[in-house]
């Protein structure tokens, strides 16, 4: 017998068997109970009734965009939040990794230092900033005044629009440095011939910016912008310890809005509902995202 | 002398102008770049010293920002008023024990994958779907089920949710680090009667072993970082730090600072590690969710 033949042969039942245990896990934890969760979503299963539920047709879906203005304000509360953070996020990171890319000796533990807030529980970081913040005792107020830039206390949590600009500045403060790696890699990846071709062309500095680097980066901002995108859809940890949805429920986001229609109303089927809406919309927006993305392709060629 | 001093001068004043420009360019590519690092570690610093003044500095005005005589008892009290040892512990538990199971339950399904090419397609479909898929649309129907079933406020619970949740992005990982495997250092030992686990065990095993611990490390701070898992599905004997340190926040925007910060600091620390220890993969680990668990 040939060694290859020995080597290659394999009993049929091997790479079933290897995986089988995380197959299992998988379908149990994951798939049962999402399946689970449609399945209750067209009932009105509420822990603060009973344990009995009845079918109830799309009735929870029809109250979740149409009724609730509570979660369908918490979408526009998400969605401007999402914005700036995103401008923000690709601006400051595209301008960090070009930054780095001009220095040398000192670029991996820069890059370390700077990736350490993206390593951060959301949580801890909105507790560190929930302190900042804080009205007598937070870093910002005392800072602030210390420099002669306020002389009262501020209560940054007591407006809704300054609740959000705080809201986006930690998220910021928090993901920029995702963007700053991508791109980083991104950067890296353009071969050095193409600006030694364009500057024997002529174009230098904003030019060669403009014609090679921006061209060229585009998939990866796209590919980044996206990825946050989905995470931003998913805020919650920050909400939670940052505003708890205040004031008055205004920095409330999708997630946030379905933890509490589940956790602190116990209308299970109904926060169900919600998580389907939030799935179907996360399912939305890739696909409008890859559509546009198709779109400029086929319009540029 | 004068002659010596002059020439260059008189030869490149073009690119002495070039010299002072890129030295010019490199001193405000340091200084932004500074700034950006104070704005992005100004707030661990801040925290750090915050949990080591003492109680009147926090009324102190002019403020204090670097405490004179640092003191542990904030870290004291978060332990034992706070029961803060018993949540660290907790989640220094759940997240290694999830971290070891995920690697138990990844290693032989990546093997499979990389050697046999059993369902790759199918891997890359789930790991995408997983990347998007709202917790929160997980956490409802795995809450109902862990009520009938006894599973909450347990160790167990939490850690197969974690090990699920995380065996994707693992599976992942070391598909990769298996395909940079040499196949004949694994045939060797079928040759001389390995069965093929034994193989995996004793022959793979220790040889990607690096790869394995750059898994265990992402997986450990996915799970040290997870909140909404575990504010759910613990109760008051199984928080971990994370649900902790949310409890300061029930005072205000001026709360216990001693303890809450003590509790930041000692819940940020696995972040310090992994970004030096795992700078290489950082991009792909942040991708695909590989700390947010």
């Amino acid at each position: 017998m040939r060694i290859g033949a020995l080597v290659l042969k394999r009993k049929s039942w091997e790479p079933v068997a290897f995986a089988s245990p995380s197959l299992a896990l998988i379908a149990i934890v994951i798939v049962f109970p999402l399946a689970y969760s449609f399945w209750l979503s067209f009932r009105n299963f509420d822990l603060a009734v009973g344990p009995d539920s009845e079918f109830v047709g799309g009735a929870n879906y029809v109250e979740a965009l149409f009724r609730d203005t509570r979660f369908v304000n918490s979408i526009w509360n998400t969605a401007i939040i999402i914005g700036p953070s995103l401008v923000l996020e690709l601006l400051i990171g595209l301008g960090l990794a070009l930054l780095l890319t001009r220095i040398g000796r000192g670029r991996p533990i820069v890059t370390a230092l700077l990736a350490i807030p993206a390593m951060v529980s959301p949580v801890m970081a909105a507790m560190a900033w929930r302190m900042m913040f804080g009205v007598k005792y937070g870093a910002i107020n005392n800072l602030g005044r210390q420099l002669g830039v306020i002389d009262v206390y501020f209560d940054w949590f007591s407006s809704p629009l300054i609740s959000i600009v705080a809201i986006v500045m930690v998220e910021v403060w928090h993901n920029t440095a995702f963007m700053t790696l991508v791109l980083l890699a991104g950067l890296q990846s353009i071969p050095q011939e193409l600006y030694d071709a364009g500057k024997a062309d002529g174009a230098d500095g904003w030019r060669s910016f403009w014609y090679i680097t921006l061209p060229l980066l585009k998939f990866t901002m796209v590919v980044g912008l996206m990825i946050r995108l989905i995470d931003l859809t998913k805020l919650f940890g920050l909400i939670f310890v940052l505003t708890f949805g205040g004031p008055g429920g205004t920095t409330e986001t999708v997630a946030f809005s379905t933890y509490l229609a589940g956790f602190n109303d116990f209308r299970m089927s109904y926060a169900a509902a919600l998580s389907y809406v939030i799935v179907g919309g996360v399912l939305v927006l890739t696909l409008v995202f890859m559509w546009i993305q198709r779109y400029r392709e086929i319009r540029a060629a | 002398m004068a002659i010596a001093l002059d020439r260059p001068r008189t030869m490149s004043r073009s690119a002495r102008a070039v010299r002072i420009r890129r030295w010019v360019g490199l001193v405000l590519t340091w200084a932004t770049l500074i700034a950006a690092l104070i704005f992005f570690l100004g707030p661990f610093f801040w925290i750090l010293t915050t949990s080591v003044k003492a109680n009147e500095d926090y009324f102190a005005y002019p403020p204090v920002w670097v405490p004179a005589d640092a003191s542990l008892k904030h870290y004291a009290a978060l332990f034992t008023r706070s029961s803060g040892a018993r949540y660290f512990t907790n989640s220094l538990v759940i997240s290694t024990l999830s971290m070891l199971a995920a690697l138990l339950v990844s290693v032989p399904t990546a093997y499979s994958i990389a050697r046999w090419r059993f369902g790759g397609g199918f891997l890359s479909l789930l790991l995408l779907v997983l990347r998007m898929l709202p917790a929160i649309a997980l956490i409802i129907p795995l809450y109902i089920m862990y009520k009938q079933l006894g599973l909450t406020n347990s160790y167990f619970g939490l850690v197969i949710v974690y090990t699920v949740l995380y065996v994707p992005f693992a599976v992942w990982l070391l598909v990769g680090f298996l395909r940079d495997f040499p196949v004949e250092i694994e045939e060797a030992a079928l040759i001389d009667g390995c069965s093929r686990l034994r193989a995996l065990i004793s022959v793979v095993v220790p040889i990607i072993a690096p790869g394995l611990a750059v898994v265990a490390l992402f997986s450990f701070i996915a799970t040290w970082n997870e909140f909404l898992f575990a504010i759910v599905l613990t109760g008051i004997e199984t928080k971990t730090m994370m649900v902790l340190v949310t409890s300061f926040t029930s005072g205000g925007t001026d709360m216990f600072y001693g303890e809450a910060s003590a509790s930041v600091v000692l819940g940020v620390l696995p972040a310090f590690v992994v970004a030096f220890v795992l700078q290489r993969y950082l991009v792909k680990g942040l991708a695909l969710g590989g700390t947010k668990g």
